[in-house]
């Protein structure tokens, strides 16, 4: 039986990196990954993150998980792919099947990052060829490149929702509508204005309640449900799609930690069922750790850090980093995570739904939580939104959420733009400083809620530059119509410059042209040749 | 269903262009891709019919955890579609219950 | 220690219009199946597995073990997290029997 000195079973976010953490300071490392390609979910993230620089905001996931990779590699982790582990025994060895035979190793210690799986719910129809998880959506159409149906309907507002939904429309689908049976939008406030306008409609308080089709799903039904979640009976409305995604949450997958024997408990702020664990990630036996989503759903950011902390852990306990190293490391990375942490969105207001005001002392767009847009009142609430007095362009900032995240004040060469140390700072906007338009803002900010606005650019007309990731992209000179935050159109627009360069990463930034008057509205462009990229409703 | 042209994803990276079956009909794929996503853009959405209510499924969790998308492969059944790589001559047969349909 | 509380509906077996809701994917298991599982004595995960196979098949209750926990949780008045969870076993994924077998030592290169 072959002996290393630490085993990973899973080589996504959380995995990866506590293997190149442990192997970087000296340890012997095999990470298992059931999968053909490492990288677990990471590589289905095409957005920009949130966060901070240390946490490679505003780099896409995708490009995440390769600088994951490569570091792994360079540390000499070794990664065997299509190794699925099926069980955990005692003195830590591992059972893995691959290559046709189960095969036993031995650790001196394991990182259990097995992730999570999605949560699923049950309604007539549910188990109709084309109704998947969100998760199977994102799967199909960003790592095999095939679309996973023409019409959708989304099944859920939280991140994982809202972040599908878009992808979706960048991958050319229609998306048909996003219902929820809670009545606010539980995910981030900027990824829901992004689909909201380009038409996509938000159906709070509303669930499916049957997928349509003998074969295959043809058309859903949605309702409205009461204050006990149920279905009220008279407000049915069918819906054409061809598949029906579901995101109601993912469980962690502590399957291989319950076996192993460690001490299991039920934490709904974690998810599920997860592994007692130290502040080390450690759990109830010693030498075995859980990290990531296993150990409690968040994001992939978190999990990596989770990862080099249960590392360094162990690294310490076999004396290959010695105690004031390991405090060092664990102080650098307990920090880096308590600022990913933070905020209304943070796991420990997981479920809170009386969160009124920013921290600031704004009220909450309450037409956010319930529409997926803001209302032009409510947006006016906002300093960093409101229209400019002085002529020329300026940045609009239509963040209104504390939000771990701060590349927008990376982003401003000319210092405009301020979040502050506390990263979940609504951005402010420096009048005095003169911004020359360089878009880099609005292509920095991973919600998309940046906007250049010249209110008055002479001859009546107001200019709007604008986050624009879907293809076609327009040409200088189109015309068109813009739309509103909520999708409707507003007047006619034309795009009259398109920029786009290496630094802004494939955000484009549409310059579109629009009556005066209408800048302040006005978020989104809607060719009128009929070649729309994007398909809301 | 193939994308083709995509804002942020520049390559699908995918194999060269095979032929394998699907209960003995001609099909083409990317070598490598999954076997669901071959099915999928090829427009085949029932993978199996379960054993008690003959009812169809296909894809669910693409990432091998629900195991719906089980098909015949190569004459093994219950085989993950979603998590196995499509390869040249690749015999795929839809599953009745536990087998594929019996001929004749 | 998971601590287990007994307790058993109170009123009789009542159908329900959806009983026929189909919520263990893999064993085709209907919620009306669940529910009259539970009148007939089981009171956690693990009995309903045993008792109707829920959460037996190829999956091993991934995708419907939190759907069962929350009919238990309604029938009984539990709160969701005592309602028991299915123990992780060994295999954890589907395996050929073949390959599972084959396990001695063989080891090299990896």
């Amino acid at each position: 039986m072959l002996r290393y000195e630490m085993i990973v079973i899973g080589a996504g976010p959380a995995g990866l990196s506590a293997a190149t953490e442990a192997a970087r300071s000296g340890m012997q490392v095999v990470v298992f990954d059931e999968n053909a390609r490492p990288g677990g979910q990471l590589f289905k993230q095409i957005h920009k993150f949130f966060g901070s620089r240390e946490h490679q905001a505003r780099t896409r996931g995708f490009r995440i998980g390769e600088n994951l990779l490569k570091e792994a590699e360079e540390a000499g982790v070794k990664v065997v792919l299509n190794a699925a582990a099926l069980g955990i025994y005692k003195n830590k060895e591992i059972a893995v099947s691959f290559g046709g035979a189960t095969r036993g190793y031995r650790a001196d210690c394991i990182v259990i990052a097995t992730g999570a799986s999605e949560n699923m719910m049950s309604f007539k129809g549910w188990t109709l060829p084309g109704v998947m998880g969100a998760g199977a959506a994102q799967t199909l159409m960003n790592i095999q490149g095939v679309r996973p149906g023409g019409r959708i309907l989304m099944v859920g507002s939280g991140n994982v929702g809202l972040v599908v939904s878009f992808q979706l429309l960048q991958a050319g689908c229609q998306v048909e509508a996003i219902v929820d049976a809670a009545p606010r939008v539980g995910g981030y406030g900027v990824h829901a204005s992004k689909l909201s306008r380009t038409g996509v409609p938000f159906y709070m308080s509303h669930t499916v309640v049957e997928a349509k089709g003998s074969d295959r799903v043809e058309s859903a039904v949605i309702a409205a449900v009461d204050e006990r979640f149920r279905p009220v009976a008279g407000t049915e409305r069918e819906i054409g799609a061809d598949t029906v995604c579901i995101a109601v949450g993912l469980s962690p997958m502590g399957q291989l930690a319950d076996n192993a024997g460690c001490e299991m408990s039920y934490l709904p702020a974690k998810g599920g069922y997860v592994p007692t664990v130290s502040e080390f990630g450690e759990t109830s036996i010693p030498g075995i750790y859980c990290a990531g989503d296993a150990a409690g759903i968040e994001e992939a950011s978190s999990a990596m850090i989770q990862g080099k902390i249960c590392a360094a852990a162990a690294c310490n306990s076999f004396g290959y980093i010695n105690d004031e190293e390991f405090r060092e490391r664990a102080e650098a990375y307990g920090l880096s995570l308590s600022k990913l942490r933070a905020g209304m969105f943070a796991p420990q207001n997981k479920g809170r739904t009386d969160i009124s005001h920013t921290a600031e002392g704004y009220p909450l767009s309450g037409s956010l939580l319930q529409r997926g847009y803001i209302s032009q009142d409510e947006i006016e609430a906002f300093p960093a939104a409101r229209p400019g007095s002085g002529k020329g362009l300026r940045p609009v900032i239509e963040c209104t959420q504390n939000i771990p995240c701060d590349p927008c004040q990376d982003a401003c060469a000319q210092g405009c733009i301020s979040v502050g140390g506390d990263i979940t700072g609504l951005p402010t906007v420096d009048g005095d400083r003169k911004c020359t338009g360089c878009c880099m803002c609005v292509a920095a900010c991973s919600g998309q809620a940046i906007f250049l606005v010249d209110e008055d650019c002479g001859n009546g007309s107001g200019l709007i530059g604008l986050p624009y990731e879907f293809l076609p992209l327009p040409e200088p000179g189109a015309l068109g119509l813009a739309l509103d935050r909520s999708g409707n159109a507003l007047c006619g627009a034309e795009v009259v410059e398109v920029r786009k360069s290496a630094a802004m990463d494939r955000t484009a930034v549409l310059m579109m042209k629009v009556p005066a008057g209408m800048a302040c509205a006005a978020r989104f462009f809607r060719p009128a040749d009929g070649r729309q990229a994007c398909r809301g409703r | 269903m193939r994308i083709h042209e995509h804002p942020i994803i520049e390559d699908f990276k995918k194999g060269r262009e095979i032929g394998f079956t699907l209960d003995g009909s001609p099909m083409r794929g990317y070598e490598g891709e999954s076997v669901a996503a071959a099915l999928k853009a090829s427009g085949v959405t029932t993978h199996r019919y379960t054993s008690k209510l003959n009812s169809p499924r296909g894809i669910f969790c693409a990432i091998g955890r629900c195991t719906d998308c089980v098909m015949v492969i190569d004459g093994k059944p219950n085989v993950r579609t979603c998590m196995t790589p499509l390869a040249e001559g690749m015999s795929v047969q839809t599953q009745h219950g536990l087998t594929p349909r019996k001929e004749g | 220690m998971q601590r287990t509380i007994r307790t058993r509906p109170t009123l009789p077996f009542s159908p329900e219009g959806d009983d026929g809701l189909i919520v263990c994917r893999c064993e085709e298991i209907t919620k009306g199946e669940i529910r009259r599982a539970v009148y007939d004595g089981m009171r956690s995960m693990n009995e309903v597995k045993r008792y109707l196979r829920a959460g037996m098949g190829l999956c091993q209750g991934q995708t419907c073990q939190r759907l069962v926990q929350g009919i238990l949780s309604r029938e009984l008045g539990l709160p969701l997290g005592e309602t028991g969870r299915i123990r992780g076993r060994v295999p954890a994924r589907p395996v050929i029997l073949e390959d599972f077998g084959m396990s001695d030592g063989d080891s090299e290169g990896v």
